[in-house]
């Protein structure tokens, strides 16, 4: 599992082992400042990374940047 | 004279075992199996089978909640359930609610029984052994600290009581200032000798290994934000959430604004609801699926509120969903939070 | 280069250029603080404000006449609260302890009462056992919700009862000043009116003892010391949120800080003033940092047991995750440039400031500086943490609650943010009385598991 969120010190507390840092608490894999195309390309981005992240191994609680 | 009423499962009520789980509740009088090693007078017995407790939960609780208002124990003892996760959740979660009504508890099961955090701190818990064999052990020690609070005495700390901490913050008056004293364990950190005054103590779970062939596998989404389909038609809470919902994901290419919505009160929802795949990113993970880079993506959203959920909540909600995506095959998981 | 000009100030301060000896050490010669402290014994209301013998007397009826020419403000009403009396002090928003500097009484809490000077440095006078608390109820005049970040919560110093032990100021004399705020006068413009109206009240009250001989003399140094001792400094969090959830250096808003040294003795000697009524149980009130516990502790064992390298502010309730980030890894980057091993990191009051605060605890450990955390917690233990957070102290959990007082009288306003009345509250959070959980560290509070 990876657990995307702009908070990742609370998903490191609770344990979370894959953490992918999100945009923002109310849009964690969306940015409404940006245009259309540019937000679509950024939500891949993140989620490409997420997959990446899936197929890593990694140390507990361990956190990357999208 | 104390009056004592004990919870059991349907194992050790003798009901029967596994066959036996869906039972629903029932009252006995007197102390029937375990409950008759207490050492105390058992008035009654309440027994519940762990399935039924798990799957109609409320019902189970009103039931067995009414014989407790009718019979109205001193004590309410349950269990011990040794290692056995939904037998716990039980006895932790009848015994929190009994405490709540003004009927002091006590439970028994292991330290690492996720029951333990069902109590939220409402009611007390001996520590057992994992297995049944530590029935000898755990009994008395129940049955002393039930009798001390029948008796309406105050309980000391857990390390001198030898109960588990209920996860309760109660203040002290320290010798020094809290200034004094984190100048004092630096210095000592710096000496090589580290301890902290308090740490969070969420469970540890080792990150598991790395998705082999994401090509060929099976990817599931969850999510925490409140994403519901619009109209929210299962009544899914702003907060307090009671349950986790599933809705079909089959024919579904991305959440259109309009189609789906985020009940979530602990955020301003405005740029969710413009736009629900900035919650749940299900046109770009459609599109990668397409692509053939995972498998196929499992067609059933999990979704819940994540705000003010009680630690306990929480964490039956993540082994229910969990269960659900293992029998279903999945192999990796999306989980987005707010 | 020739000798300063005549009428400079800070040359004057300066204590001459540097020696050899001293520029080798990278220090300047140190600018001590002198401190003396006149115990009070008892503060009476009378004709003229006064010392004398351990006893303040106090001219309350000037002091309320003298709040008339403030702007917004439409009355004042002065009043003696002692410990043990049945007094419930409500709508508190600040403890200050009457200090003066006793060279230039004029630059008594420079740039927020006084005219700039360097603070932390020189002589100043302070009277034990007397705390001057402005009360005000904004409420009452005002619609508080118009703020974009606005104070919520009961601020309470209760004289006596159960909850007595948490507020610093049930051990106090207190000068108890309640403002009444003309509603047509902005929140901003009133608040920054009572706030440099209650510093000269503290400032004046101190001054009495210009003449007299003090009951204890402590002087403040930091000289060079042995390169073998640890080196340590404070990260001092604080918060900017707007008008009446500030804090402020010489006088000016927190707003846009950068993480920006300073010398501890600046912090003691009134260069910082709080200006900030959010859950007055985690606030730092000014007389915390007047007698901050940690910055005396680290210049008492300086030269003992630790280098104390100084003080890095900083600000909490950064509003981005990317501000957050940026602030500590600027703090960090003092800490290491100073030279610190350690560092002690404090919060202001709970929420999203405990991630500033763990943010700033693993970019110092990723720099080797080892970190100590305060915080306070609430039922359900901490709000956040890294794995860096191997050294946390607790002040408290602040939704602990504190059972019913009902006292004879309230001081500074009847009515609590519940609607219900403050002389029958019912049982109370830790978190309503004033600095009850302060993450400076000033109480002995503490939360244990249980």
């Amino acid at each position: 599992m990876v657990f995307i969120t702009a908070l990742p010190t609370i998903a490191t507390m609770v344990g979370a082992n894959r953490i992918l840092r999100g945009v923002a608490v109310t849009n964690p894999v969306g940015d409404p400042q940006r245009e259309r195309a540019d937000e679509l390309a950024l939500r891949r981005r993140i989620v490409e990374r997420a997959l990446t992240m899936l197929a890593s191994p990694v140390e507990a609680n361990t956190v990357w940047e999208a | 004279m104390v009056k004592v009423v004990h919870y059991l499962n349907q194992f050790f009520a003798g009901r029967g075992a596994e066959e036996a789980a869906g039972s629903a509740p029932l009252r006995l009088e007197g102390a029937v199996g375990p409950g008759r090693g207490l050492g105390i007078d058992v008035a009654a017995t309440l027994v519940c089978g762990d399935d039924y407790f798990g799957e109609h939960e409320e019902e189970a609780l009103e039931q067995l909640l009414g014989w407790l208002e009718e019979d109205e124990p001193d004590v309410l003892v349950c269990g011990p359930a040794f290692g056995s996760g939904r037998y716990g959740y039980a006895c932790g979660t009848i015994a929190r609610e009994a405490a709540r009504r003004g009927i002091p508890a006590v439970c028994g099961m292991h330290p690492e029984n996720p029951g333990v955090m069902a109590a939220e701190g409402a009611a007390y818990t001996i520590p057992t052994e994992d297995r049944v064999t530590g029935m000898r052990d755990a009994l008395p020690r129940m049955a002393a600290l039930a009798r001390r609070l029948a008796a309406g005495e105050e309980i000391g700390a857990p390390e001198t009581e030898g109960y588990l901490p209920r996860g309760l913050r109660r203040n002290q008056v320290a010798g020094k200032t809290a200034a004094v004293r984190a100048v004092d364990l630096l210095l000592a950190k710096l000496r090589g000798v580290v301890n902290t005054e308090t740490t969070a103590d969420f469970d540890r779970v080792p990150p598991p290994d790395p998705v082999a062939d994401l090509a060929r596998a099976t990817l599931a989404l969850v999510t925490e934000s409140g994403l519901v389909p619009a109209g929210n038609p299962d009544r899914l809470e702003s907060n307090r959430a009671h349950s986790w919902f599933a809705y079909p994901l089959t024919g579904v290419d991305n959440l259109a604004p309009g189609a789906y919505e985020s009940v979530h009160g602990g955020f301003d929802v405005t740029n969710a609801n413009a736009d629900p795949n900035r919650l749940v990113p299900l046109d770009v993970i459609r599109a990668l699926e397409r692509e053939g880079r995972i498998g196929r993506l499992h067609e059933t959203l999990y979704t819940t509120t994540g705000n003010s959920t009680p630690v306990a909540t929480a964490a039956k909600f993540g082994d229910d969903i969990a269960q659900r995506l293992r029998d279903a095959g999945v192999q990796a998981v999306i989980l987005t939070g707010t | 280069m020739g000798s300063p000009p005549p009428n400079d100030h800070l040359a004057s301060l300066s204590g001459g250029p540097a020696t050899r000896a001293e520029r080798a050490s990278g220090r300047r010669r140190d600018l001590p603080l002198e401190v003396s402290t006149y115990a009070v014994s008892d503060v009476v209301a009378g004709p003229e404000t006064g010392f004398s013998a351990g006893c303040l007397t106090v001219d309350c009826a000037a002091i309320e006449r003298a709040a008339l020419d403030e702007p917004g403000l439409l009355g004042l009403r002065v009043r003696v609260v002692r410990p043990g009396d049945p007094v419930r002090v409500t709508n508190v928003l600040d403890a200050v302890e009457p200090c003066v500097k006793a060279g230039d009484p004029t630059t008594t809490f420079p740039g927020a009462a006084g005219t700039l000077s360097l603070a932390g440095t020189g002589r100043t006078h302070r009277l034990a056992g007397v705390a001057v608390l402005p009360t005000a109820d904004f409420r009452a005049s005002h619609d508080v919700t118009e703020l974009s970040v606005y104070p919520d919560g009961d601020s309470f110093v209760d004289m006596d009862g159960p909850g007595a032990y948490l507020a610093a100021w049930s051990r106090t004399t207190n000068v108890v000043l309640s403002f009444e705020c003309d509603p047509a006068v902005s929140l901003a413009h009133i608040d920054s009116s009572i706030r440099a109206f209650t510093l000269r009240v503290a400032r004046d009250l101190a001054a009495t003892t210009l003449d007299a001989e003090p009951d204890d003399v402590e002087t403040l140094a930091l000289p060079a010391v042995d390169a073998g001792l640890p080196s340590i400094c404070v990260v001092l969090q604080v918060a900017s949120e707007g008008p009446l959830v500030d804090t402020y250096l010489y006088g000016r808003s927190l707003e846009g800080l950068v993480p920006t040294l300073l010398d501890p003795r600046e912090v003691l000697d009134g260069a910082l003033t709080a200006g900030q009524y959010d859950w007055a149980g985690s606030r730092d009130p000014t007389a915390f940092f007047q007698r901050s516990s940690l910055l005396l502790e680290l210049l008492r064992r300086h030269g003992r047991d630790l280098d104390f390298a100084g003080v890095i502010l900083a600000l909490g309730y950064l509003p981005s995750a990317f501000e957050k980030r940026r602030s500590a890894l600027l703090s960090a980057r003092l800490a290491h440039q100073i030279g610190a091993d350690g560092a002690v990191l404090t919060t202001f009051q709970t929420g999203n400031s405990h991630t500033d605060t763990v943010l700033t605890c693993q970019a110092c450990e990723r720099l080797g500086v080892g970190t100590a955390v305060l915080f306070a917690e609430t039922n359900a233990g901490l709000t956040d943490w890294v794995p860096e957070a191997d050294c946390v102290v607790s002040t408290g959990n602040e939704e602990e609650l504190v059972p019913e007082w009902r006292p004879q009288r309230v001081v500074g306003g009847e009515t609590m943010y519940s609607g219900r009345s403050a002389g029958a509250a019912g049982p109370v959070p830790v978190v309503s009385y004033l600095g009850a959980v302060c993450q400076m560290g000033d109480m002995r509070l503490q939360a244990v598991s249980w």
